[in-house]
């Protein structure tokens, strides 16, 4: 097939579909709905490391898991969730909460909403590791 | 000898039947309420991984090509273009996807490219094409030079490998449960391939079939699909992104970033390029056989099922 039709083919397809899916409401749709559903999405990456305490974010689309001595973060990625271990990472405080910079190429940074309650406790676990 | 053969470029013929077939498995979808899922910037940016599959071929195809051509004016060999030679054909590269994939995933430097396939946790039509773009730097067309210097034509081998990737396209789906029977048993089919796009320690690294899940069978990587447990698609540990670039370059970071850790003899240097996915000096990090046998710890149960063997 002539790159003339191909390109206009495959951008418009591409777009298409990107239009459809996100006015049929499929953007993003995850969110925490209890501890257990944490539980859950951190069991799916670290089945051998039951969390000891969770905290969640309070629009509920991430979660601090604290493992004793060191510690997690569950977050929903589009329809799905995240997990990895907090190690050589970075926090910065946002106007809306917190952004946590990890050294991963495949998953570089996090943003956590947080009230200010909600900030605190989150700074006070991961300084008490 | 046969040098000025020419098939069609199939695989962009069927782009139009790609983007149909995924409209209508959206339909079927959301009007049964049944048969996957979708999100829309996982489907996005497993579409621009396909669309930059197909540009990557176009700038580096020719590295793959003038090799098969050297191939080709090197042996005395040519089998000719009846249908038959073309059947023989493509039924041994889809012999030599069996191997390409399976090196694909216990091979590190073959997994960075191929690991963008698995990286989407949802597993629909649009998982279908996201596709690498690093697949030249695997060096894997070696793996064809075989069926070239037996005398099949590069242009047909080549026809033949893109017949291979569209059969693929529909098996990506969860809309289709069970083909019949003798269908199951010597073809790959959407049930055998949700086991290999399977995170669960059961599914990892099985059923590598192209079209013909014989291969599988003849050499010991079959796992049935289990009613019992539930196919959890994507990587082990998941990416955390949406970005493009992200998803086809992010394994050959950290292959890079693993070989130039300080301290590291030349051997640990190779191995981490060449040695199994979750390999490390210290063995310290997980890979698919601790997997298996961590989840034998917590479920002894399944010791002797499928996947477990």
């Amino acid at each position: 097939m002539p790159l003339e039709i191909l390109g206009p083919l495959v951008v418009l397809g591409i777009a298409g579909i990107a239009l459809l899916l996100h006015r049929l409401g499929l953007t993003a749709p995850r969110h925490f709905r209890s501890e257990d559903d944490v539980r859950r999405a951190w069991a799916r990456e670290f089945p051998n490391t039951p969390p000891q305490d969770i905290l969640m974010s309070s629009d509920a689309k991430a979660a601090l898991i604290l493992l004793g001595n060191r510690a997690g973060l569950t977050w929903c990625f589009g329809d799905d969730t995240v997990s990895r271990l907090l190690r050589d990472h970075e926090t910065t405080i946002t106007p809306s909460g917190l952004r946590i910079d990890l050294p991963d190429f495949g998953a570089p940074q996090v943003e956590i909403t947080l009230t200010t309650a909600d900030l605190a406790k989150w700074q006070e676990a991961m300084n008490s590791l | 000898m046969t040098d000025t053969l020419t098939y069609p470029d199939v695989v962009s013929l069927a782009v139009p039947f790609f983007i149909a077939a995924i409209l209508f498995e959206l339909i079927w979808i959301r009007s049964t309420g049944k048969g996957g899922r979708y999100e829309t910037r996982d489907a996005i940016t497993s579409l621009i991984m396909g669309a930059g599959n197909v540009a990557s071929g176009i700038l580096l195809g020719f590295i793959a090509w003038g090799f098969f051509m050297v191939l080709w004016e090197i042996t005395p060999l040519d089998l000719g273009t009846s249908w038959w030679v073309v059947l023989i054909c493509f039924v041994l590269d889809d012999l030599r996807y069996y191997w390409v994939h399976r090196f694909g995933h216990r091979v590190r430097w073959v997994w960075a490219s191929h690991v963008n396939h698995h990286s989407s946790q949802h597993y629909n039509l649009t998982t279908a094409l996201r596709q690498t773009w690093t697949y030249t730097f695997t060096f894997m067309m070696v793996v064809r030079a075989p069926l070239i210097l037996v005398g099949f034509h590069p242009a047909m081998v080549l026809f033949c490998g893109g017949l291979n990737l569209i059969y693929q396209f529909w098996i990506h789906t969860e809309a289709i449960n069970k083909m019949p029977r003798w269908f199951e048993a010597i073809m790959n089919t959407p049930s055998h391939h949700r086991v290999h796009h399977g995170r669960n320690p059961r599914y990892l690294d099985c059923n590598y079939a192209g079209v013909f899940i014989i291969w599988d069978k003849i050499f010991g990587t079959f796992v049935p699909e289990q009613d019992h447990d539930k196919v959890d698609y994507g990587l082990v540990h998941n990416l955390g992104t949406f970005n493009p670039l992200r998803v086809a370059f992010h394994e050959w970071v950290a292959i890079f970033k693993d070989m130039s850790r300080k301290g590291l003899t030349l051997r640990e240097r190779l191995l981490y390029a060449v040695a199994p996915p979750g390999w490390s000096h210290d063995g310290k990090r997980i890979n698919a056989e601790k997997m298996k046998a961590n989840h034998l710890k917590r479920h002894p149960e399944d010791a002797g099922t499928p996947g477990f063997q």
